[in-house]
């Protein structure tokens, strides 16, 4: 028996259609992320127009203009979305490696669908709040897609903070499940319990530093579009670390 | 002859286990091998290792010439249907089919709808609420409609009826006539599969015990019926794969006779009957009875 | 496809019984290796192997492109030689049977001639 190596006759696709493939697997059953989003959201959005209207019925003209201006009820979408991350990488990540797909392609197809997802989301969000604007608050003064009182910004600044935070959301799930894969439940707990760690420790110092005014100015003196800015480290740091755990996963 | 896979003193351990022990063998491009050997003999971690799925502690994988590891050019050419294979939480029977479809280049859609009406698995219904046998049959229409190069079954037909393994077993034939090709077969069903099969590597605790023409195997064992003083004294100095004993009577599996031994045997008033591949699996995988020599088959 | 010996011998006997039975005759086409494979559920390359031991007997010959034929005169070699194995397994041993129980050969053909005649 030779050796000899029997050379590709140009069998296997090529790169960019490899990647397309895992996007187009990611979607292959469009329900969980393409679908079941808008039904919750329509449904999370159809009760608080059903508060708000019995709400101002029986207030009468004595409610305030902007009683319905401070809702968050949209970001549910951001734990929704970091679960949907969660369970693709698990799940499909088996799958897709029994379709005799490598690592790396399944992660770039992954991101650029979640990158994707971002996009479609932030767009269709931004549209709703246009028309939520139009109406001027569906007639109610309620901003469901303006979270958090912020109605007044401008529309490109939330189509921007919804990409931004669900590209987060996404990354960190895709870290979260590349930790899951590789070290199960015990590494899930280790790395909650880390980023508590980290995170009293950091509170921890800034209080040494007596350094608390200058958190608050950091809010308080930067736009909130160099704000949201900020997460994209964090998720660029989440994506590098879900590639590298997912190159040494098995199934 | 052109291997299209070669493993070379291969390890895997998990942790302090060691799933697959120094293992060598190859397999030759086109044809129907079987990969044999008890649950927890290292099967399907060395079908892992073969298609890049799991990582080798030590030695070498060779597929197509190359590691599969992270090898789009290997794995574009290569089918791994395992039996424990997990599915999208969400998908439906069709979900896989479709799937599938995308990620095999030489994927035959008209051939994938015939096997779909003879398996008829439930493709509407959630895979995580389909019956193993259910299951199996995706497993099944995927590996042969994919038409890999080289396609790896992994105990392809748990919980399918006897009536679809018999079908399993004419799609393949004919499929692999039409589109030659090289397969690779694990299964425990080692009777029905055994004429399929040419070259058998059988593997036992991690090692490679048998590595041999399936051919060359159906002759290497008979078992000789017959008063137990004369299969005894005729047995003693050969290589005993077995011994049964019911009074003054003895069944001995001897491996290793050539025809004049045979001869020999009927002369001494001994019944010569054959030793499926099934038996000798059996025999040298723990069925044994002590003081057998190791390797004499290889 | 059962009994011990090599399955590709087992392939090229049953060929061979056909053409002595006369269900395959001469000069005509024998069932391709696929077919010869998926009837009796076997690996291609056994089949290959028991119609190569005909092939290289002269039993069958390979038309390029076309297939496997029975040769010429290939039944009568085969009934010839069959008729050799048939003294060598059934006639030897009758005989050294016969005269063990002092059976003399003009008996042991009388006793033939009965049995043919039932």
């Amino acid at each position: 028996m030779t050796a000899t190596a029997i050379d590709a006759p140009g069998a296997a696709n090529a790169a960019p259609r490899r990647i397309l493939d895992v996007v187009m697997l990611h979607s292959t059953n469009p329900w969980t992320t393409l679908i079941l989003p808008w039904l919750i959201t329509f449904a999370i959005f159809g009760l608080n127009f059903s508060i708000w209207t019995l709400v101002s019925r029986a207030a009468g003209p004595d409610l305030e203009t902007d009683a319905f201006a401070n809702n968050g009820g949209v970001t549910w979408i951001l734990v929704y979305m970091m679960v949907v991350a969660i369970q693709a990488m698990s799940a499909s990540f088996r799958f897709a490696l029994g379709m005799s797909v490598t690592r790396r392609d399944y992660y770039l197809g992954s991101a650029l669908y979640f990158a994707m997802l971002s996009a479609i989301y932030a767009a269709g969000f931004t549209a709703l709040g246009w028309i939520e604007r139009l109406t001027d608050g569906w007639g109610l003064g309620g901003y469901f897609f303006a979270p958090f009182g912020s109605a007044a910004e401008p529309l490109w600044l939330h189509a921007y903070a919804f990409f931004v935070l669900l590209l987060m959301f996404f990354f960190i799930g895709a870290a979260s499940a590349g930790v899951w894969m590789r070290w199960k439940v015990s590494g899930l707990l280790t790395e909650l319990l880390g980023i508590a760690v980290i995170l009293v420790g950091l509170a921890w110092w800034i209080t040494e530093a007596s350094a608390w005014g200058s958190v608050g100015s950091f809010f308080t003196d930067n736009s909130p579009f160099v704000i949201l800015s900020w997460t994209l480290p964090v998720t660029v740091g989440a994506g590098l670390a879900g590639f590298a755990l997912l190159r040494r996963a098995t199934p | 002859m052109n291997a299209i896979v070669e493993v070379q003193d291969l390890t895997k351990r998990f942790g302090k286990v060691e799933a697959v022990k120094h293992v060598s063998f190859a397999f030759a491009e086109e044809g129907i091998h079987g990969l044999l050997g008890r649950n927890g003999a290292g099967k399907t971690t060395l079908m892992k290792l073969m298609t890049g799925q799991e990582f080798a502690t030590e030695g070498e994988v060779r597929v197509f010439g190359h590691s599969p590891v992270e090898n789009a050019a290997v794995l574009g050419r290569v089918c791994f249907i395992n039996e424990a294979q997990v599915y999208p939480e969400d998908f439906k029977g069709r979900h896989a089919l479709k799937a599938a479809s995308r990620f095999f280049s030489r994927w035959d859609e008209a051939f994938a709808a015939r096997l779909v009406d003879d398996f008829a698995p439930p493709l509407n219904r959630p895979i995580k609420k389909m019956s193993r046998g259910q299951r199996s049959a995706i497993g099944v229409i995927v590996g042969l409609a994919s038409r890999a190069e080289l396609t790896f079954f992994d105990e392809p037909y748990a919980g399918l009826d006897a009536v679809a393994r018999q079908m399993f077993y004419d799609h393949l034939l004919a499929d692999y006539a039409a589109h030659p090709r090289t397969v690779v077969l694990s299964t425990h069903l080692i009777d029905e599969a055994a004429n399929l099969l040419e070259r058998v590597v059988v593997v036992d605790e991690g090692s490679v015990i048998i590595d041999a023409d399936a051919e060359d195997l159906r002759s290497q064992a008979v078992t000789l019926v017959g008063k137990a003083d004369g299969a005894h004294a005729f047995a003693a100095g050969r290589e005993v794969l077995g011994v049964q004993q019911l009074g003054g009577l003895a069944s001995v599996t001897v491996a290793g006779l050539s025809d004049t031994d045979r001869q020999e045997a009927r002369e001494a008033g001994l019944e010569v009957g054959p030793v499926s591949l099934q038996q000798l699996v059996v025999s040298r995988t723990g069925g044994r009875t002590a003081d057998t020599s190791e390797g004499a088959l290889q | 496809m059962d009994d011990e010996r090599p399955i590709f011998v087992q392939i090229a006997e049953q060929i061979e019984g056909q053409i002595v039975d006369g269900s395959m005759a001469e000069e005509g086409q024998v069932p391709s290796i696929n077919e010869l494979a998926a009837f009796h559920r076997i690996n291609p390359a056994t089949a290959l192997k028991g119609v190569n031991v005909l092939v290289e007997a002269g039993v069958l010959y390979k038309r390029r492109g076309i297939g496997m034929f029975v040769a010429t005169g290939a039944r009568e070699a085969l009934v010839q030689r069959r008729r050799d194995a048939f003294r060598a397994d059934y006639v030897r041993p009758l005989v050294a049977e016969a005269t063990k129980l002092s059976i003399s050969p003009a008996q042991l053909a009388d006793m033939i001639k009965k049995e043919a005649g039932r």
